[in-house]
């Protein structure tokens, strides 16, 4: 039967000295301190270093900034391309008058976060949306709830400040990074399997990123975003682009209901060049898909269709190497001003 | 705010700096009750306007227990009590399954009702401070104590932040005096406080959340896809899970607690080395058991009444314990294979077994092993979704066709997660008696720091996402 506490819960708070508890912890840190250096020493020896890391918290933390009222909020929606290939600092310097905001999640199209931002009765700012016909698939839609459902139901000044700490560590320590866990080292040694993947990726606490291409194999990547992109279509229902317009329908009620409040979204496809170009056009060409989207919508460029865009060179055939991130975000602050889209 | 982040530390090194640094015990409740009340509103601000009514109003009534003098009188006021306590948990925890089996229910009789759907969200901790003040307010109506007159005592009492959102549920005379008696932090106090915040830190990221955790939930978020190996270790690892994260807690509400001056009381004793059910539940989550024993299965007439009603006040007891942890018939069925456990015992050690087999040292290794495997099961009544998912884990336990080639293919995750549980049952055998404050305290200084080294690194070696408590869910 159930059974009371006992008396031995009242353990002294006073037995055992002082003196050797600051021995023992005196101890511990010494150790703690020359594990974690030499841990972290190996790792940094085997070429790699440390990166802020993407997560729920930190997209809350930009989430959050969304209904400034001193500049107007220029919210970068989309996946990869975007995160990667827009330079804050330069935009910041570009647009004055604006408060850009990057909420691109890699390897997850927008569209959930264009919902839950025409849902929001208090966000009245600008969103450049990043994305293609094959992100306009119905079953893309969901990609970053996560995201938005982490910053409506548990995101919290406290959690904020706990993400603000951990860019610091994550910044300046590789042991940061679950990689380099004590777990997931553990495991590889028992599978025997390769040390973690040499990262081209250098991500800012601003949540932009720098891909480095000087530090991978850009052809094996090509090929595998080519071959990624190519069975996931083969993969997906067949559906007419009839079917497929009548699907987007609602982002057009979204975006209305956003620029009816004074906001406004500027639907805009960045450029792709090689394979993924030859993919998206076999599986969607252009003028029955995203000519006729962009026919519904009040706002939609092509990047394609701006030489001053399509000009600068994609590795991968889909994003920018980081060397030419400053002149493309000129280049494309320079298109939406010359459309009328933005002011400097 | 959870303990396993950095906003915690922050916070932590903070309270400890003032509140020593106040020279007035008054001044330095008031400050602690502020920082408990920070602590609460940083997970939801609004709620703590609810934490703070509720205080008040059972401090208020409380004396109004203690004042009346009719039997009347008293029972009205303790009902009273019952009522707004038991009604504001129910509201919040168990509408939606009211209604859900309301509809159920009506779906029988052929009438179809769609419930409205509601969108309660589950204040915090409402589970543990609403059984802090019943606790309170049903002993000063027993005549155990006078309430206190001071406001702020109470409110300490019931929101003092180690405790506050996920236990030990503290009973007001294991704290009153504390509260009243001026104390501060002490050397002594501070190293073996923060050596059982790092042991529960180290439960909690890198037992819990980096080994078991993958594992139980590759095994209970698609059960269908789970083969025997896997329906074994992901039970094994949700045993591992369960236990390093609640005791995880309990472990940094100790120690911060310990480093402030306040000893909570300890609410594991190493179950996993439990002889038997009754065992067990002397060993787990003892504050909440103990909770149960003393105000509901002694208030049902405990064994006042003849076995059977005995018998029948035990299951009661282990069922509502189930349905207290969570509104769903999982825990229902958690709770009542307990007490199935429980029950089966009683009737076997009283009626059937010998004294002399029950000391028998290989009857007494057996038993716990049977014991554990008891706790494993229901264990999984706990952690599945619904009902379909816990029967089809648990039939697959016994699929022993597919758990020869199951093992053979493993992963080294399921391999990680099934030798720490056994190491975890080894570390409850040896230490089955031993008291973990008095095991610290008397450790060798070099011992003692090389531990929290490998603890430490360990923790710091375990980056991830915060995941939350489980019992914050309760």
């Amino acid at each position: 039967m159930l059974s009371s506490t006992s008396s031995s819960d009242s353990a002294s708070t006073e037995s055992g000295g002082g003196k050797r508890w600051l021995v023992a912890w005196l101890i511990a840190l010494s150790l703690v301190a020359a594990t974690l250096g030499t841990v972290e020493y190996h790792w940094r020896g085997r070429g790699y270093r440390p990166t802020i890391l993407d997560s729920t918290l930190l997209w809350s933390v930009q989430r959050d900034r969304v209904y400034a009222q001193s500049k107007t909020p220029l919210l970068l929606l989309g996946a990869s391309r975007i995160e990667f290939g827009v330079d804050m600092k330069v935009m910041r310097e570009l647009l004055p008058r604006y408060l850009p905001i990057m909420l691109a999640v890699n390897a997850h199209y927008p569209l959930a976060t264009l919902r839950d931002l025409a849902d929001d009765e208090n966000f009245h700012g600008l969103i450049l949306c990043d994305v293609d016909s094959v992100g306009l698939l119905r079953e893309y839609n969901e990609m970053q709830r996560e995201y938005v459902q982490y910053f409506h139901r548990q995101w919290t000044p406290s959690w904020h400040l706990h993400r603000a700490l951990l860019n610091g560590w994550q910044a300046h320590a590789l042991i940061a990074d679950p990689a380099f866990s004590i777990v997931a080292s553990t495991r590889r040694w028992l599978d025997n399997t390769a040390e973690p993947f040499h990262n081209y990726v250098d991500f800012h606490a601003d949540r932009s990123g720098d891909l480095d291409f000087s530090r991978t194999d850009a052809e094996a990547i090509k090929r595998h975003f080519a071959d990624t992109l190519e069975g996931n279509l083969a993969g997906m229902p067949k559906r007419t682009a009839d079917e497929w317009l009548a699907d987007l329908a609602p982002i057009g009620v979204w975006a209305k209901r956003i620029e009816a409040r004074g906001g406004r979204v500027i639907f805009f496809q960045s450029p792709v060049h090689g394979m993924q170009q030859t993919a998206i056009d076999r599986a969607m060409p252009r003028v029955l898909y995203w000519d006729r989207f962009a026919s519904t919508v009040t706002i939609a460029l092509s990047g394609v269709d701006e030489p001053s865009l399509n000009v600068f060179p994609l590795p991968d055939d889909s994003h920018l190497d980081y060397h030419d991130k400053p002149a493309y975000t000129r280049a494309l602050v320079d298109v939406l001003v010359a459309h009328g889209l933005l002011q400097r | 705010m959870q303990f396993d982040s950095f906003t915690f530390l922050v916070f932590f090194a903070l309270v400890l700096a003032i509140y020593n640094a106040i020279a007035a015990w008054s001044a330095r409740k008031w400050f602690l009750l502020l920082a408990s009340y920070i602590f609460y509103a940083a997970w939801n601000a609004p709620f703590l306007l609810l934490l703070i009514a509720s205080t008040t109003l059972d401090w208020w009534i409380a004396q109004r227990i203690d004042a009346a003098t009719e039997t009347r009188q008293r029972k009205g006021w303790i009902v009273a009590t019952l009522l707004v306590n038991l009604s504001v948990l129910g509201y919040f925890k168990y509408s939606r399954f009211l209604l859900d089996n309301f509809a159920a229910l009506l779906g029988t009789l052929g009438v179809h009702y769609v419930p409205a759907k509601l969108d309660i969200v589950l204040p915090i901790g409402i589970s543990f401070y609403t059984f802090h003040s019943l606790s309170y307010c049903l002993d000063i109506y027993r005549g155990k104590f006078a309430p206190t007159r001071s406001w702020r005592d109470y409110a300490l009492y019931v929101g003092f932040f180690p405790q506050l959102v996920a236990g030990p549920i503290v009973r007001f005379t294991q704290m009153r005096a504390q509260i009243e008696i001026p104390r501060r932090s002490t050397a002594a106090g501070l190293g073996l406080g923060l050596t059982l915040l790092v042991l529960g830190l180290f439960e909690k990221i890198v037992l819990a959340d980096s080994i078991f955790a993958p594992v139980a939930d590759a095994l209970f978020n698609k059960p269908q896809a789970a083969g025997s190996a896997l329906a074994w270790s992901g039970t094994f690892a949700f045993t591992g899970q369960i236990f390093c994260d609640f005791a995880g807690y309990s472990s940094c509400a100790l120690g911060a607690a310990l480093a402030l001056g306040f000893t909570l009381p300890i609410n594991f004793r190493n179950p996993y080395a439990a002889i038997g059910f009754s065992d067990f539940w002397r060993r787990w989550h003892i504050s909440l058991s103990s909770w149960l024993r003393d105000y509901l299965y002694i208030g049902l007439g405990g064994n006042r009444h003849g076995a059977w009603r005995m018998y029948l006040n035990l299951m009661l007891t282990m069922l509502i314990g189930g349905l207290w942890h969570g509104a769903a018939w999982t825990f229902v069925v958690w709770g009542g294979l307990h007490g199935i456990y429980l029950c089966i015992e009683r009737a076997i050690r009283e009626q059937l077994a010998p004294a002399r087999w029950q000391q028998n040292a290989i009857v007494r290794f057996g038993y716990g092993l049977l014991t554990l495997f008891g706790v494993m099961l229901a264990w999984i009544w706990f952690r599945a979704s619904d009902f379909s998912s816990a029967w089809l884990i648990q039939s697959k336990l016994f699929d022993v066709s597919t758990l020869r080639a199951g093992i053979i293919a493993s992963g080294s995750d399921q391999r990680i997660a099934v030798v720490t549980l056994l190491a975890l049952v080894v570390v409850h055998w040896l230490f089955r008696e031993r008291d973990i404050k008095q095991l610290f305290t008397r450790m060798h200084p070099l011992l003692l720091g090389l531990l929290l080294a490998i603890m430490l690194s360990m923790v710091v070696l375990s980056p991830g996402e915060n995941h939350a408590f489980i019992y914050f869910q309760f």
